[in-house]
């Protein structure tokens, strides 16, 4: 009886696994839709618009995208530290949204595109603090949020620095980084760079000028999901050629990212000097590399 | 990571979210023994203007309240955001949970029969005696079914710290999670708030047990 009641058990539990893996196939057969999944707090690239609907630079790509091939586009806002669980668990199609690559991602055997966005980690203190290198923040709290590259950093390549802190603080969004930080529990705020300049823009803090780890962008699928990958990424070249993705790009809103776009970067080396000094004057104040790169080819010395 | 050092990990914030649930229960048992009894206050004000708090920290989720301790001073008052998150995270706790035990103690006030009280006054107890010699004593036994139950939802909601950026267990399971894109932590997470929740279980059905003296 023992045997037999352990048996139907098993079998129960199989066609569970089987029921679990079987939508998978026909969810890609005929496509009429695609839901991307945002973090809807993370300006530019994807977040919450004065309009209240969902916006930024990823979102306006990937309307485009969808127009092109037919879709009709939803957005699912994603829980950034569940991300690849709701993906997987078909809440949305694909993950779109400022994220950056990771090793683990491609271990796991998500489909990734291929890297859209440059960007760095920054540290950011407040205005008045005094603090002007990661040397200086010995001994001091710094916030990250969870789920970002900025924690994995902290966790791995940069474990050393981390371990110079007095303590990491993880925070679920930025805004409560910045909080913390403004409200001085924290000395300091560890974030990728556009949305630190974005938000040094309206407050009053400031940039580190101090470039802790360079990574990229690009979209995350589920395994298996290769062919729409394909598809999605020969849609944006479309978009690219046709300059249509430039257009975007060229809106005032992303001017703080626009310089970093990599399917961009020929097509501006290209342009006039006088624009590419003019972005750089407009990005300098926030953007280390860029500041230093203009200081070598003007021959500055500080 | 191996599970042994994931589950080393976490335990390290399991003190943490003891200290919130143990600090929680010693300040809002009594906290809320004192708003049951302002409650019941026969000025119609007192009793008015405290069922009104009642109601707000009643119908607004634990998680605003949260927020509203820790972030509310600094974004009213320019007031810094406090560095040691364990002060916020329990005073918001206790005044929610101290909520629900008032209620709970006024269930079980109200539940004892108005003749005990004529009865104890023609015997000559005070007021106060009668309170703590007759009432009390029947009003807690009464009531222990109720108060376990806040107990043991108070050991789960220690995972709402989360929101004010308090590393507790919970905290910490996700940050695994995250690095390691696994889901096992979570796994982890469940069966410390169940070990925790059996000792709870236990230990109060214990003292229900030692209560029940009449049986």
């Amino acid at each position: 009886m023992k045997k037999i009641c352990v048996m139907l058990l098993c079998a129960a539990m199989l066609l569970c696994l089987c029921a679990c893996g079987a939508p998978k196939t026909d969810a890609a057969a005929e496509r009429t839709s695609f839901v991307m999944g945002i973090d809807p707090e993370y300006p530019p690239f994807s977040y919450l618009g004065d309009d209240g609907k969902y916006t930024g630079f990823d979102v306006e790509v990937c309307q485009a995208v969808c127009d092109a091939l037919g879709w009709k586009l939803e957005i699912f806002a994603v829980n950034w530290d569940e991300k690849l669980v709701q993906l997987d668990s078909m809440e949305c199609d694909c993950i779109w949204s400022g994220m950056t690559i990771l090793d683990s991602m491609k271990e796991a055997g998500y489909v990734i595109s291929a890297p859209y966005y440059d960007s760095t980690q920054v540290l950011v203190v407040k205005a008045d603090s005094g603090y002007t290198s990661s040397a200086d923040l010995a001994g001091k709290v710094v916030a990250v949020q969870l789920g970002t590259s900025g924690e994995a950093l902290l966790g791995g390549d940069l474990a050393e620095l981390a371990a110079s802190f007095d303590s990491v603080l993880t925070c679920d969004s930025f805004l409560k980084c910045f909080t913390e930080l403004e409200g001085g529990a924290v000395d300091a705020v560890f974030v990728d760079l556009p949305v630190a300049a974005k938000y040094a823009a309206e407050h009053d803090v400031t940039i580190i000028d101090e470039n802790l780890g360079a990574e990229q962008y690009g979209i995350a699928f589920r395994s298996g999901d290769s062919e729409l990958c394909a598809q999605v990424e020969a849609a944006v070249k479309n978009l690219v050629e046709s300059g249509k993705y430039a257009e975007i790009a060229a809106k005032s809103e992303y001017a703080d990212i626009v310089n970093n776009l990599i399917f961009l970067s020929n097509s501006f080396q290209k342009e006039t000097d006088r624009k590419r000094q003019k972005i750089c004057r407009f990005l300098s104040y926030c953007r280390p590399s860029c500041l230093n790169r203009k200081m070598k080819s003007e021959n500055w010395n500080l | 990571m191996s599970l042994l050092t994931m589950i080393v990990k976490m335990s390290e914030g399991l003190g943490k979210t003891c200290a919130i649930f143990f600090l929680t229960l010693l300040f809002s048992l009594p906290l809320g023994m004192i708003v049951a009894l302002l409650r019941m206050s026969k000025s119609k004000i007192v009793s008015t203007l405290t069922r009104a708090v009642i109601t707000v920290l009643r119908g607004t989720p634990l998680m605003l309240q949260l927020l509203a301790v820790t972030y509310g001073p600094y974004y009213l008052f320019g007031a810094g955001v406090a560095r040691n998150k364990l002060i916020p995270v329990v005073i918001a706790f206790a005044i929610n949970y101290a909520a629900y035990f008032a209620e709970i103690y006024r269930g079980g006030i109200e539940s004892i029969p108005v003749g005990q009280y004529e009865a104890a006054e023609v015997l000559g107890y005070t007021k106060f005696q009668t309170f703590m010699r007759i009432i009390l004593p029947q009003v807690i036994k009464r009531i222990m079914p109720s108060i376990t139950n806040e107990v043991v939802t108070l050991v789960k909601d220690t995972s709402m710290a989360f929101t004010v950026s308090y590393q507790e267990m919970f905290t910490i399971g996700k940050q695994i999670a995250n690095s390691q894109t696994s889901f096992l932590p979570f796994v982890v997470a469940g069966v410390f708030y169940y070990l925790f929740n059996a000792v709870v279980d236990y230990v109060m059905g214990r003292i229900e047990k030692r209560l029940d003296y009449y049986r």
